[in-house]
């Protein structure tokens, strides 16, 4: 109780006497009357308070609830307060005005008919009982039922300030380990204090389980694979193994970087991604093994065999993925992480010379040094920067797009599969990731000429792409979010060769210009043509906005249903819902009026209640993207009407299943990579 | 009228009401009042008694700063000998200067005296006087639970006679005994003598020990004999007498039934293949994690046998849940069961529904949250109190209830069984604790004294006494037989909210809300040992091992911890013996933590092989 600073003799004030008056009819509160009415109720409130803590105590419980006070106030034979049931507490609202300051409890209008349209809420679960050890012989064996015996937080402040494990001696009160045996007699009998050797002991049964995940995870077993990364993204204690690991992961790619196994490094970096994703694991200390490793798989030269046919595109694009992911999380001040990272990126883009922004060939004889970077290096510089965000893009990239493009004309141009392949790559890489911020950056008209001066090659293609981008504020790609990976052979390690035309890009784009055509048309046919496949279709979140959009949501679409998706209207400014299940959405003011380039429209919000089934759900999305990006990049359309963001209160949903006998999103595609 | 006169046409209105003309009228003269005025003398006679009181104390209220400050430097510069009983005078001074502001109308005085001293007092006592300062006016002393204990009842502090003849309590001594809410216990009421020895078991020998006996040993015939020799063991040393073993008959205890028996032999054979436990030999813990239940489940108790769980809910209603494979079955209908050979052997099996397969069953009946649910030795019945005010017992062969005692008046905050069964007591916010029979609707002995409610309660191991714990931050032990109250023990620093007595009985253990541990000895009625808290999270759960030698807390922090007892015990001893220069190290206490994930602990339970049983419920990820 920290009531030094809270004083004793708290009360009301006389004001809130007053508001409280007003708000039941009395005008005009004397003063006196006030005070002495807000001495008295705040006394009897402190009264109730504290026999309600009685009750409190006595549910076993720290947070005092309603009905505490209900019990309170029975006890004082006072009759209860009525239909205040709240589960959570109640937030406080604080307003001030005219010199009066005010705290109030929001009061929602509720609509009775939404609540009765609603589908009714689920039943809870009944309470049930569930029995684990929490102790085997004094020591707490490392279930997911207990909690991980090194804290995330803890391992943090290792790793942040490994000063403090010195001065604080072994707790045997926070690790659940023995002290007997060996070591707890070694202390003992020894009066001299020794520093002990950092020894890193594994138990014999942390060694099988360290065996046992990386054979898993790198055999050939696609079941026991998934087990495995399905036990490193979720089983908690695994910290005292995480050097092993970490080391396997760099030694792992070293060797498979020259061996160009394709295979095996997409596995490592499932590897990374689990580990990343485990709540209860702290990474920094590994970090100096795990980015260049990470680095090499979006930047390696070669990565396949056959760079023409194999898809290592889909490898680089994870890995760059995982790379921000990284960086989003360990980047500190003294670190400088994401700077680190975007100067190792752009040092790949490095062009010989940075007079690139002057019009004409002049930089064509001193291409000749950096002409060694290879096309895939650049696209995976290209990839690790776009993940970065969009400010990143619009440093690094935007500068050098002139002499990237030159460098995909003259492999288009030239002859060799595999190159022609890079720069189309390369070159729809660009355009979906620059096109946004091109958007953002520029003032229309947009004018081929202009762009062809500034951007070089890429720049009628860009042109088009910012210009249709533009045209479709509510619909449309996006900026590229569409990113469709099909489940196709090219990444199981089986040494068949796969069919090209299903590589992913080519499939929702190929360079050529016809297929720049991102808008919401494309949209559907993608998924229309990929359905009509039987395949099952991932579509990730949009790419080039990294920082302001949310974690990357899964979407795995059953193809018999894609059939009837209509379009969602576009550049109207409404929100336009498809349901044919009912939807609720509550919407206020669905159409902002934006008084300016620079004016940021407060956020609105339009809540949609329900679950909608996932077709529902990925237009939603696309709009919350669309309209998010939209706003960040705030460009007046011709009516001067802009939309809200939409907010789409509802969490990923898996459909499967249909009438097509559908296998599960298969483990060995990267689908769920995404 | 001017306030300046009201005092004197008080006065005057006393001389009037006792009939002293002649002053009166000299006064009068004097005070140069009008007849109108006169006339009109008609003060209520309240308002009267305030006028002349205040009049009497118009002294002014910055002496009592001046008075308390100058006390606060005489004890001080006080010998440090003397300094720490002298400040346990500064509290209850303190409080009773703050009071008298109050009652005198001097409410500013008043905070700012307990402002600028209040945060000087002890940390315990700052939860009183948070409470205390809600009183802000003399209208509310009256009313007011804490300031009417306050003005009523004496603060008690124990003083040393003088430096040459009796020993100075050292500053831990004294600190180790404060905390309740009128202070210590005065040595006079522990003086009586407690019977902490267990009782005699009675003998089993006519059981059907040696069929069992004989199966053991084909189940493991390479080492029959050893085991023999353990339980010659256990035989053996229950007929020596203790000393401190209160006679058999002292109170009254029910004769044991057939079926009874069987779980006494039953027992006892658990208890033979029991694990010694010890630093070096900890307990292996079972957790059961009550999902979904969120805030709803309250209490939990597993029977003696650990084949039972009980919860009992925030919505009135209780589940009984099986621990093993056996499920829960009702008893037939009344004319099936007129059917069965009462004579017949298997009796009791046979009177049950045999197409009853619950693994869960659960019980309504109680109209608020149910506060404590207790399982009876025999686990034939369960015992439940509640907010309505009612303790029910419950059947747990017709899954029915059987009895509601009434007898509370406010809620019932606990309710424990005797060890030997048919007695139970309760404790509530009435702070009355009772001692019931289950075959009486009305109490058998009603303990009175405690100040604030009775939060806790539990019997001894040999059913002759029951230890209580209050919001006045005192444990007290009562006498079953006499009704009276032999111990009263002081230095809890918060509320108690469990009580375990060890397996020996000399040792009462409690958790307090803040966490701390407090291990009393009943021999003396004196703390043995205190274990601070290690966070705020109170303390709900205790637990001593079958053989005494580990004590296991569970607390809302949601973490199990084990204690060394036979370390406490020994320590405490010792400084029986003389040779107390012992640092209070709780660190050498402590034998392991174990924490769970996110799920508060609400009951503990060794089982009789000393596997120690824990039940929480999962509160979610947070």
């Amino acid at each position: 109780m920290s009531d030094s600073e809270l004083g004793y003799g708290s009360s009301f004030t006389v004001d809130s006497v007053k508001v409280i008056a007003e708000s039941v009819g009395i005008g005009n509160l004397v003063d006196d009357a006030a005070k002495e009415l807000a001495d008295d109720v705040s006394y009897r409130l402190k009264i109730i308070v504290q026999d309600a803590m009685k009750f409190m105590q006595h549910s076993k419980r720290q947070k005092l609830s309603i009905t505490d006070i209900d019990h309170a106030l029975k006890v004082q034979n006072i009759e209860p307060q009525y239909g205040f049931i709240q589960p959570d507490t109640l937030p406080f609202r604080f307003a001030s005005g005219g010199g009066r300051e005010l705290h109030f409890i929001e009061e929602k209008d509720i609509d009775l008919s939404e609540i009765l349209s609603a589908p009714p809420p689920k039943i809870p679960l009944d309470v049930s009982l569930r029995a684990h050890w929490l102790s085997v012989d004094g020591v707490q064996p490392t279930v997911p039922e207990n909690p991980p015996p090194l804290s995330k937080e803890a391992q943090k402040l290792e790793s942040v300030d490994p000063i403090t494990k010195l001065s604080k001696p072994a707790n045997k009160d926070s690790a659940g380990k023995p002290v007997c045996g060996k070591a707890a007699r070694l202390k003992a009998s020894e009066s001299v204090h020794v520093k002990q050797l950092a020894t890193h002991e594994l138990s014999v049964e942390q060694q099988l389980y360290y065996k046992e995940i990386t054979e898993a995870c790198v055999g050939s077993d696609e079941g026991r694979r998934a087990e495995a990364l399905q036990s490193l993204a979720c089983d908690p204690g695994l910290h005292e193994m995480l050097p092993r690991m970490c080391t396997f992961i760099s030694e792992g790619v070293k060797v498979n970087v020259v061996q160009n196994n394709l295979a095996l490094l997409i596995y490592l970096m499932r590897m990374v991604k689990a580990m990343l994703d485990n709540q209860s694991l702290y990474l920094e200390k590994y970090l100096h093994e795990l980015i260049p490793s990470v680095s090499t798989c979006i930047v390696a030269r070669q990565l396949c065999m056959r760079p023409e046919v194999d898809n290592h595109w889909a490898l680089r694009d994870f890995a760059a993925r995982l790379m921000a992911q990284i960086c989003k999380t360990f980047n500190t001040s003294t670190n400088n992480l994401q700077t680190r990272v975007t100067r190792l990126f752009s040092k790949a883009l490095q062009c010989p010379s940075q007079t690139n922004n002057e019009s004409g060939p002049s930089m064509v004889p001193s291409m000749k040094e950096s002409e060694k970077t290879p096309l895939a290096s650049l696209y995976g510089a290209v990839q690790g920067l776009a993940e970065l965000g969009a400010e990143v893009v619009k440093v690094f990239i935007l500068p050098r797009v002139r002499w990237l493009g030159e460098r995909v004309e003259g492999a288009l141009s030239g002859i060799g599969g595999a190159d022609r392949l890079a720069a189309g790559n390369l070159k729809h890489q660009l355009l979906k990731v620059l096109a946004p911020v091109v958007r953002a950056h520029r003032q229309p008209p947009d004018l081929p000429e202009d762009y062809k001066r500034e951007y070089g090659y890429l720049g009628p293609s860009l042109q088009q792409m910012v210009s249709k981008l533009r045209s479709s504020p509510s619909s449309g790609s996006g900026g590229g979010a569409v990113a469709v990976v099909t489940c196709t052979p090219p990444l199981l390690p089986s040494p068949s060769p796969a069919p090209s035309p299903a590589l992913p890009t080519l499939v929702s784009s190929s360079p050529s210009p016809v297929s720049i055509q991102h808008t919401s048309h494309t949209h559907s046919k993608t998924i229309e043509s990929v359905a009509n496949r039987n395949v099952v279709i991932t579509s990730s979140a949009p790419q080039s906005p990294a920082p302001s959009t949310p974690p990357p949501q899964k979407f795995v679409i059953v193809s018999s249903q894609q059939k009837n998706q209509t379009q969602p209207a576009s550049s109207a400014g409404h929100i336009v819902m498809h349901s044919s299940q009912p939807t609720i959405v509550r919407s206020q003011n669905s159409v902002v009026v934006t008084s300016g380039p620079a004016g940021v429209a407060p956020p609105q919000k339009v809540v949609v209640v329900g679950v909608p089934p996932p077709t529902h759900q990925l237009h939603q999305t696309h709009q919350q993207h669309q309209q998010h990006q939209q706003h960040q990049q705030h460009q007046p359309t011709a009516g001067g009407v802009s939309q809200a963001p939409v907010s789409v209160v509802a969490k990923p949903v898996f459909a499967r299943g249909g009438a097509t006998p559908q296998p599960p999103p298969e483990l060995d595609d990267l689908s769920h990579l995404a | 009228m001017g306030d300046k006169s009201t005092p004197l046409l008080a006065v005057l209105q006393l001389l009037r009401k006792y009939n002293l003309k002649g002053t009166e009228d000299i006064l009068r003269k004097e005070a140069n009042l009008g007849d109108v005025e006169y006339e009109n003398l008609d003060l209520p006679e309240v308002e009267l008694a305030s006028i002349l009181t205040a009049h009497h104390t118009e002294s002014d209220p910055y002496s009592y700063e001046f008075a308390y400050d100058s006390l606060k430097k005489f004890v001080e510069s006080s010998l440090d000998i003397y300094k720490y009983e002298l400040s346990t005078l500064l509290y209850p001074v303190f409080v009773h200067m703050y009071l008298i502001l109050i009652l005198y109308d001097h409410t500013e005085h008043a905070s700012k005296f307990l402002d600028k001293f209040g945060p000087e007092q002890e940390e315990y006592y700052q939860e009183d006087l948070n409470r205390l300062c809600a009183v802000k006016n003399k209208d509310q002393v009256k009313g007011n639970e804490l300031a009417e204990i306050y003005s009523s009842n004496k603060f008690q502090v124990q003083l040393s006679r003088d430096a040459s003849t009796q020993l100075k309590r050292t500053q831990a001594q004294v600190k180790s005994t404060l905390g309740g809410l009128l202070g210590e216990a005065s040595r006079n009421e522990n003086r009586t003598k407690v019977y902490y020895g267990l009782l005699k078991e009675p003998d089993l020998q006519i059981l059907p020990a040696p069929i069992e006996d004989e199966e053991e040993a084909e189940e493991t015939p390479d080492k029959p004999k050893k085991k023999k020799a353990k339980k010659d063991n256990i035989f053996m040393k229950k007929p020596k007498s203790d000393p401190n073993a209160p006679p058999n008959d002292r109170i009254p205890l029910p004769d044991l039934k057939e079926n009874d028996k069987i779980e006494k032999s039953k027992a006892l054979r658990e208890a033979a293949k029991r694990v010694q436990l010890g630093p070096e030999c900890l307990p292996s813990i079972c957790f059961y994690t009550l999902m979904n239940s969120g805030q709803t489940a309250i209490c939990a108790d597993i029977c003696d046998d650990s084949t039972l769980l009980a919860v009992g809910f925030n919505n009135s209603s209780i589940k009984v849940w099986t621990l093993t494979t056996i499920r829960l079955r009702g008893m037939k209908s009344a004319d099936k069961l007129q059917d069965i050979d009462r004579e017949a052997g298997d009796v009791l099996v046979r009177m049950m529904e045999e197409k009853d397969r619950d693994t869960c069953r659960t019980l309504f009946g109680h109209s608020g949250p149910v506060y404590k649910v207790a399982f009876d030795p025999f686990k034939t019945m369960l015992l439940s109190c509640s907010e309505d005010s009612t303790i029910r017992l419950w059947s747990l062969q017709c899954w029915t209830c059987i009895v509601v005692y009434r007898g509370h008046v406010w809620p019932v905050w606990d309710a424990r069984w005797s060890p030997h069964g048919h007695y139970f007591a309760s404790g509530g916010h009435d702070r009355i604790a009772r001692l019931w029979a289950t075959d009486h609707h009305h109490p058998l002995r009603i303990f009175a004294g405690h100040l604030s409610d009775v939060d806790c309660i539990q019997f001894h191991p040999n059913s002759n006494y029951i230890a209580t714990g209050s919001s006045d931050r005192t444990v007290r032990l009562w006498d079953c037989l006499t009704g009276s109250q032999v111990r009263i023990m002081t230095g809890h620093k918060s509320t108690p909210f469990t009580l375990a007595f060890s397996a020996c009985g000399r040792w009462l253990a409690s958790g307090g809300g803040t966490g701390e541990i407090q291990v009393w000895d009943l021999s003396s009625g004196l703390p043995t040992a205190a274990i601070p808290p290690a966070n705020d999270s109170p303390i709900h759960a205790l637990a001593f091992s079958r053989d005494g030698t580990i004590l296991a807390s569970g607390s809302l922090d949601s973490t199990v911890k084990l204690w060394d007892f036979a370390v406490i015990s020994d320590e405490s001893l010792n400084e029986e013996n003389g040779n107390g220069a012992t640092a209070q190290k709780e660190d050498k206490f402590l034998l392991r933590s174990y924490a769970t994930k996110n799920s508060p602990i609400k009951s503990l339970h060794f089982t009789r092989r000393n596997l120690l049983l824990a039940v929480g419920s999962y509160e979610g990820s947070l």
